[in-house]
């Protein structure tokens, strides 16, 4: 598998992994104001968002449909939906890509629900490596806590309750997230992960983060030619932006 | 007579199971008692015939059946019309999409339904799925790990039509050729024609070399229904009794 750069593509991927609750999506949010404030062609895209394949993964996990190779499936078809008809588009036209999540985020989970590695990751092999990856690397403790101060009902899929870990879904979550925790340190150095102490304060986290985006990518070829900083008031993530992203 | 006709009722022999690939986490192999019999074949090409006529024996021979086809999930098949009718989704999503509905499927329908003990009757399995992306130029190793997931059949039966007969058979019904079956998202030919017989030509193609594979019988689908129900009865009495 190769990176974006070493397919020669003029744009660059960047994605964030983490624990729910490991401030992963407020530090990838962060990172697109800043660079669509200097005007930079910025394009962001979120983990299970394609309009077509959200409907069918809804209905799956309202009803608890969805077994962990449907669970798998759904998900590869959502991610390759966006892969084919906007990553590798913006990219091939030079933009700086961001992802909340990306195939890390299947090869963890998918594994921990019982499907085969192999098989998981031969699916997603049509997929590049992204340029750089963050993993925000937070005590379990800390991002379990964040998820369960803010919701209080958790719900079937995202406490892992298909997997009968417990039948306590704050327990079952927790033996949940453990393992998915594992499985992201298994592959960080595999997959150069950049692991952030997710730990400390957002804005000690996101100086780091610009730091090493403005070390490894050649941010002034980014530069929209003509469009000035992007207007905040037509961001679409704004508001959408805390917590509705778990599962 | 009804003495005689009950007695005959073949309890069928275990077969030995096992998935293409890595399979479904959490099944188990050896519960699953029931048979899988799979009729492939093009549009027109005789498929819901067979079944039919199938079900009516299998059925007066005492067996219980079911009968999954390709679209025919709750999770995903309105889903797939819609990107269907729209032509909106590129070659790697389809794919996917189309592998949730036969995962979900062989999850929910399939895998029950032989642990029921039941002869389930499929109206085309992976390899149709297959094909259409091979011809799509999607990769064969990557199609071979996604379908892994399938349990592998009794017996598979590939109802073989030339697309000369095809196109006739598609005018007797509908006078018309369907979009997706004349290939029409290839960009072929503007000719529709044209274009469903280069498709179907490609399509049987795929389907001989996926045969060297998976090793499915070929059945002439040129003669009468009757002629070629009795060839699959004739295989399909040889799995029950486990030969």
């Amino acid at each position: 598998m190769k990176t974006f750069a070493e397919l020669n593509f003029p744009g660059r991927l960047i994605a964030v992994e983490g624990l729910d609750g490991s401030g992963k999506s407020t530090q990838i949010y962060l990172l697109k104001r800043w660079l669509e404030l200097q005007g930079l062609k910025v394009y962001f895209s979120e983990w299970n968002s394609s309009e077509l394949v959200k409907t069918a993964t809804s209905k799956g996990k309202k009803r608890e449909l969805l077994t962990p190779t449907t669970f798998s499936l759904i998900h590869a078809t959502d991610f390759a939906d966006r892969y084919e008809r906007h990553l590798v588009p913006l990219l091939r036209g030079g933009y700086l890509v961001l992802c909340d999540r990306y195939i890390f985020t299947a090869f963890g989970r998918d594994v921990v629900r019982g499907c085969p590695p192999e098989w998981v990751r031969g699916l997603y092999n049509f997929a590049a490596l992204p340029d750089l990856t963050f993993f925000f690397k937070a005590d379990l403790e800390v991002s379990l806590q964040r998820i369960l101060d803010g919701r209080p009902q958790l719900k079937y899929f995202e406490a892992g309750m298909d997997l009968r870990l417990s039948a306590d879904p704050y327990e079952s979550f927790r033996i949940f997230q453990g393992r998915i925790l594992e499985q992201y340190l298994a592959m960080s150095t595999e997959f150069n992960f950049v692991v952030i102490d997710a730990n400390q304060l957002v804005e000690a986290q996101q100086a780091t983060v610009r730091e090493l985006v403005t070390q490894r990518v050649n941010l002034a070829s980014f530069r929209s030619a003509e469009r000035g900083p992007a207007k905040r008031a037509l961001d679409p993530h704004r508001k959408s932006r805390v917590r509705e992203t778990v599962e | 007579m009804k003495r005689a006709s009950r007695s005959h009722i073949v309890v069928p022999r275990r077969s030995e199971r096992r998935f293409y690939g890595h399979g479904v986490p959490r099944v188990d192999l050896d519960q699953l008692a029931g048979k899988l019999i799979v009729v492939e074949g093009a549009d027109g090409s005789g498929r819901s015939t067979q079944i039919e006529m199938l079900v009516e024996w299998l059925e007066g021979s005492g067996h219980a059946t079911v009968q999954v086809g390709l679209k025919r999930s709750t999770l995903v098949s309105e889903e797939l019309d819609q990107a269907q009718e729209g032509n909106i989704l590129s070659r790697t999503t389809l794919s996917l999409f189309y592998a949730t509905d036969f995962s979900d499927q062989l999850e929910n329908i399939i895998l029950p339904a032989l642990k029921a003990g039941f002869i389930v009757l499929a109206d085309r399995y992976i390899y149709t799925l297959m094909a259409r992306d091979m011809v799509r130029g999607m990769d064969e190793a990557w199609l071979k790990n996604l379908y892994g997931i399938a349990l592998e059949p009794d017996t598979v039966f590939y109802l073989n039509v030339p697309p000369q007969e095809l196109v006739q058979r598609s005018f007797a019904k509908n006078t018309a050729l369907d979009y997706w079956e004349s290939g029409m998202d290839l960009g072929l030919s503007r000719d529709m024609f044209d274009s469903f017989m280069n498709y179907q030509t490609s399509m049987q193609k795929t389907f001989r070399h996926l045969q060297t594979t998976y090793g499915f019988t070929i059945v002439d689908g040129m003669r009468s229904a009757e002629l070629i129900s009795a060839e699959l009865r004739k295989k399909i009495s040889a799995v029950l009794a486990g030969k």
